[in-house]
C-alpha cells in the first residue's frame, strides 16, 4: 500500500513538473496527421521529421531568447471529420500554430474551420503551416492570410514536369492517367492546360480517370489501352497502390513508356515494386531536392547526415526543414509568438534551398523554389535507406526546373488583418 | 481480334482471382450462415506469409506452406472463437469476425511495419510467355490462371464426387441428421472454415506480388468479394465462379470501351448543347463507369433475383 502511494505521489509530481516545464516556455506546433490506419507510415515519418527540425532549432538556442519549439502530434486516423475534431482540441488547448500535409481534403477542413474561427476570435488567431497539401486552390480562390504553403502546388509541379517533357526528345505522345478525386482532377486539368501552352508539339493520346485508393485491382486493361494508343509517356498524379500497380502491370507486359509523375517513385514504392520494375522504364518525379544530386550543397548534406543519425532514414522532404527554419526566423523577426505578426514576417521571406534561394510569395502565401527532375536508378552513390533497410536504389538528376518556370499567376485576393 | 483475345485473357485472370477469394467466403457462409468480415484479412495474411517464407526458402515452398499455415489458423479461429460465439447468435458471430479484421490488421502492422513490403514475382517465372499486339503476356499470370483453374476443378470434384463432399454438403443443410448418423459435424465445420481461409490465403500468395503487399490491402479488397458472393448466390460455389468471371470480364471489357451515351445520341443524329447539364451525364464513358458496374449488378440482382444466380435461398 505504502509503495503504491509513493508511486502515485511521484507520478503526480512528475505530471506537474512536466506540464509546467512545457506550457510556459515552449511555442507549440500542433501536427495533425494519420498516426494509425493505412497511411500511418507517412504520417509518423513526417512527425518524426518535424520533431527533428524543431529539436535542431532548440539545440541551437531556440527562438525569442531561448524559448523552445515543441511539436505536439494529433492523430486524425485519415478521417476528415476527425481532423476537425482534433483541430478543435488544438484550439481549446491554446495552441496557436497547426501544421498538416497528408491529404488535401483534411487541409481544406483546416483552412475552412480556421477561416471562421479567426474571424470570430480576433486576437486569438491560429495559423496553418501547410507542409505538403498541394491542391492549387488553397493559394488561389481559397487563400487566407493565416495559411502558408511550403510545398509547391499541383499546378507548379505539373508545370515543372511539362517543362521537362517539352525538352525531352523522347516525348511525343502522352497518356494522362489520374485518380478521380479533387487532387487527380486538378492534376489532369493542369496537365491539359500546360501541355497545350508549353509543349504544343506533344500529342495527348489518352486521358483517363480511375477510381482512386487501391480500388482498381487489375491494371492490365489500362495497360492494353496505353499500348494501343501508341503513347511513349504516361503523365500521372497517381500515388500509393494506384501508382505501384499501374507500373507493375506495365512492366510485366513489357510496356516501354516513361512515367512522369509526382509521387509514383517515392521511396516506399520503389521498395515495394523492386529493382527490376522500378528501373524497367524511367520513373520520373519532381521534388525539391535529393541526396544524389551532383550539386547537393555541403551544408544540406551535413543536416541530412544528422537526420540520418536521428531517424535511421534517408532524407526525403526538405520542405520540412525550410518550413521550420523560416518559422523560427519569422518568430525572431516578429519578436513575438503572435500569429498575426509572424504571418507578416513570413510574407516574402527568403530562405535557403538545395539550389539557391527559396521564398514565400506574399501575394498568395505560396512557397517558390527550384525543383529537380529525377528518375529511379540502382547506380547511385547513396541508395535510399529506410529504418536501416537499404532499398538499393535512389534518384538520379535529369534536370533542374528554375523557379521562374513554375511561377504561375494567382487569383488570390488576400485580405490582411490590421498590423498591430 | 488480338485486342479481344487479350482482354478475355485479362478478364478471366481477374475473374479467377476473384473466385479464389470468394469461394472460401461463400463456402463458409453456406455452412455457418455467417458473413466472415475477416475473410480478406486471411488474403492479406497469405501475402505476408508468402513474403516471409519466400525470403527463407523461396516462392514454391511458400506457395504450399503459407496456405497450410493459414488453414491451421482458420481452424483455430473457428474452434476457439466462432464456435464459442455461435451460441449467442449471428450478430455476435458477425461482430466477432469484424473485430478479427482489425486485430489482424494491427498484428500485421506490428510485425511487418506500416509500409509495403517488397514481395516480388519469383525470378524463375519473370519472363513473358507470348506477345500479342506489342504486349507481352507474363508467364506468372498464366501460372496464376492455371493454379486457380486447378483449384476450382479440385474443389468441385471433392464437393460433388467424393464421400467427404457429400458429408460436407449434407452438414450444411441438415447438421442434426448428419450428426445423428455418427459424423462429427463441428469438426466438418472447422475443416471447411480452415479450407475457406486457406483459399483466401492462396489468393494472397498468388496476388500479393502483383497487387502490392501492405497493411491496407484487406480493407481495399473488402467490398468486391461480397458483391461476387451475393451475385453468385450465397453459399453456391458454381455461382461464385460464374459471378467472378462475369465481373472480371465485364470490368475488363468496360475499361477498354471509350464510348459514351453521347456518342450514341450523336450516332442517331441528335446533338446536345455543350453547356447543358445533361451533357455531363451523357459524356461519361463506359470506361469511367467500369468500377461501378459490379455494384450496379449487385443492386439489379438484389431487386430482380435476391437469391443470386445459383443461390437456393434469399439474402
Amino acid at each position: 500500500m505504502n509503495r503504491i502511494k509513493k508511486i502515485f505521489i511521484i507520478s503526480i509530481a512528475f505530471l506537474f513538473l512536466s506540464s509546467s516545464a512545457f506550457s510556459k516556455d515552449t511555442i507549440k506546433i500542433a501536427m495533425i496527421e494519420p498516426m494509425s490506419g493505412p497511411l500511418a507510415a507517412i504520417g509518423l515519418d513526417l512527425i518524426e521529421g518535424l520533431e527533428f527540425f524543431a529539436e535542431r532549432i532548440n539545440k541551437a538556442g531556440g527562438v525569442l531568447g531561448g524559448r523552445h519549439l515543441e511539436v505536439v502530434a494529433y492523430d486524425n486516423q485519415m478521417i476528415a471529420e476527425k481532423t476537425i475534431q482534433q483541430l478543435r482540441k488544438v484550439i481549446d488547448e491554446d495552441i496557436r500554430y497547426v501544421t498538416q500535409g497528408v491529404g488535401s481534403n483534411h487541409a481544406l477542413n483546416i483552412i475552412q474551420t480556421l477561416k471562421k474561427y479567426n474571424k470570430r476570435n480576433p486576437g486569438k488567431e491560429v495559423m496553418f503551416l501547410n507542409h505538403s497539401a498541394v491542391t492549387t486552390s488553397f493559394t488561389n480562390e481559397l487563400c487566407d492570410f493565416y495559411h502558408f504553403r511550403f510545398d509547391a502546388n499541383v499546378d507548379m509541379k505539373v508545370a515543372g514536369l511539362v517543362t521537362q517533357m517539352a525538352n525531352d526528345p523522347d516525348v511525343k505522345k502522352v497518356y494522362l492517367l489520374n485518380q478521380n478525386y479533387a487532387y487527380g482532377q486538378s492534376f489532369q486539368a493542369a496537365a491539359q492546360r500546360l501541355l497545350a501552352e508549353r509543349a504544343p508539339h506533344i500529342e495527348i493520346v489518352g486521358d483517363e480517370l480511375i477510381v482512386p485508393f487501391g480500388k482498381v485491382l487489375d491494371f492490365n486493361p489500362y495497360i492494353a489501352k496505353i499500348t494501343k494508343s501508341g503513347a511513349d509517356t504516361v503523365l500521372t498524379g497517381n500515388w500509393g497502390p494506384d501508382a505501384a500497380r499501374l507500373i507493375t502491370a506495365g512492366a510485366n507486359s513489357g510496356l516501354k513508356v516513361k512515367y512522369y509523375s509526382i509521387y509514383a517513385g517515392i521511396p516506399n514504392a520503389m521498395n515495394q515494386m523492386g529493382a527490376k520494375i522500378s528501373t524497367f522504364t524511367p520513373i520520373i518525379q519532381i521534388t525539391e531536392s535529393h541526396e544524389n544530386d551532383p550539386d547537393h550543397p555541403a551544408w544540406l548534406k551535413e543536416i541530412e547526415a544528422e537526420y540520418f543519425n536521428f531517424s535511421n532514414k534517408s532524407p526525403y522532404a526538405d520542405r520540412q526543414r525550410w518550413m521550420m527554419e523560416m518559422f523560427a526566423a519569422a518568430l525572431e523577426k516578429a519578436g513575438t509568438d503572435d500569429p498575426t505578426a509572424v504571418g507578416f514576417a513570413l510574407e516574402g521571406m527568403k530562405s535557403r534551398g538545395a539550389k539557391g534561394e527559396v521564398f514565400m510569395r506574399a501575394d498568395d502565401h505560396q512557397m517558390h523554389f527550384d525543383m529537380v527532375i529525377s528518375h529511379i536508378s540502382e547506380n547511385v552513390e547513396k541508395p535510399f535507406i529506410y529504418n536501416g533497410e537499404n532499398y538499393g536504389m535512389g534518384y538520379i538528376t535529369d534536370g533542374w526546373i528554375e523557379t521562374k518556370d513554375i511561377t504561375l499567376p494567382t487569383t488570390c485576393k488576400m485580405k490582411r488583418p490590421k498590423k498591430s | 481480334m488480338d485486342v479481344i483475345l487479350f482482354t478475355i485473357f485479362n478478364g478471366v485472370l481477374y475473374g479467377m482471382l476473384l473466385f479464389m477469394l470468394s469461394s472460401g467466403l461463400t463456402l463458409i457462409f453456406g455452412m455457418m450462415g455467417v458473413l466472415n468480415f475477416a475473410h480478406a484479412s486471411f488474403f492479406m495474411l497469405g501475402a505476408y506469409f508468402a513474403y516471409q517464407i519466400s525470403e527463407f526458402v523461396g516462392f514454391y515452398p511458400a506457395l504450399i506452406i503459407a496456405p497450410l499455415v493459414i488453414a491451421f489458423l482458420g481452424a483455430l479461429v473457428e474452434k476457439y472463437g466462432l464456435r464459442r460465439v455461435h451460441k449467442f447468435g449471428h450478430v455476435a458471430e458477425l461482430l466477432f469476425t469484424f473485430g478479427l479484421f482489425y486485430i489482424i490488421e494491427e498484428i500485421v502492422q506490428m510485425i511487418w511495419g506500416k509500409v509495403p513490403v517488397g514481395y516480388h514475382v519469383p525470378l524463375s517465372m519473370d519472363f513473358s510467355l507470348f506477345t500479342l499486339m506489342g504486349m507481352s503476356y507474363p508467364a506468372y499470370q498464366m501460372f496464376v490462371l492455371t493454379v486457380s483453374v486447378a483449384i476450382f476443378v479440385g474443389l468441385f470434384t471433392v464437393l460433388t464426387k467424393t464421400r467427404a463432399g457429400l458429408i460436407i454438403k449434407a452438414a450444411l443443410t441438415h447438421p442434426e441428421i448428419v450428426s445423428s448418423l455418427g459424423h462429427n459435424v463441428p469438426k466438418v465445420f472447422m475443416m471447411v472454415f480452415g479450407l475457406g481461409c486457406a483459399l483466401a490465403g492462396l489468393a494472397g500468395v498468388l496476388a500479393g506480388n502483383t497487387l502490392g503487399t501492405e497493411p491496407a490491402m484487406a480493407l481495399m479488397l473488402g467490398p468486391i468479394v461480397f458483391v461476387v458472393i451475393v451475385v453468385g448466390g450465397l453459399g453456391s460455389l458454381k455461382g461464385a465462379l460464374v459471378a467472378s468471371l462475369l465481373i472480371g470480364l465485364m470490368q475488363t471489357f468496360a475499361i477498354s470501351l471509350d464510348y459514351s451515351l453521347n456518342d450514341l445520341i450523336e450516332f442517331i443524329g441528335f446533338s446536345l448543347d455543350a453547356e447543358s447539364l445533361w451533357r455531363i451525364l451523357v459524356d461519361l464513358t463506359i470506361a469511367t463507369l467500369a468500377p461501378v458496374l459490379p455494384y450496379l449488378l449487385l443492386v439489379v440482382m438484389l431487386i430482380a433475383r435476391p437469391r443470386g444466380l445459383f443461390g437456393t435461398r434469399d439474402v
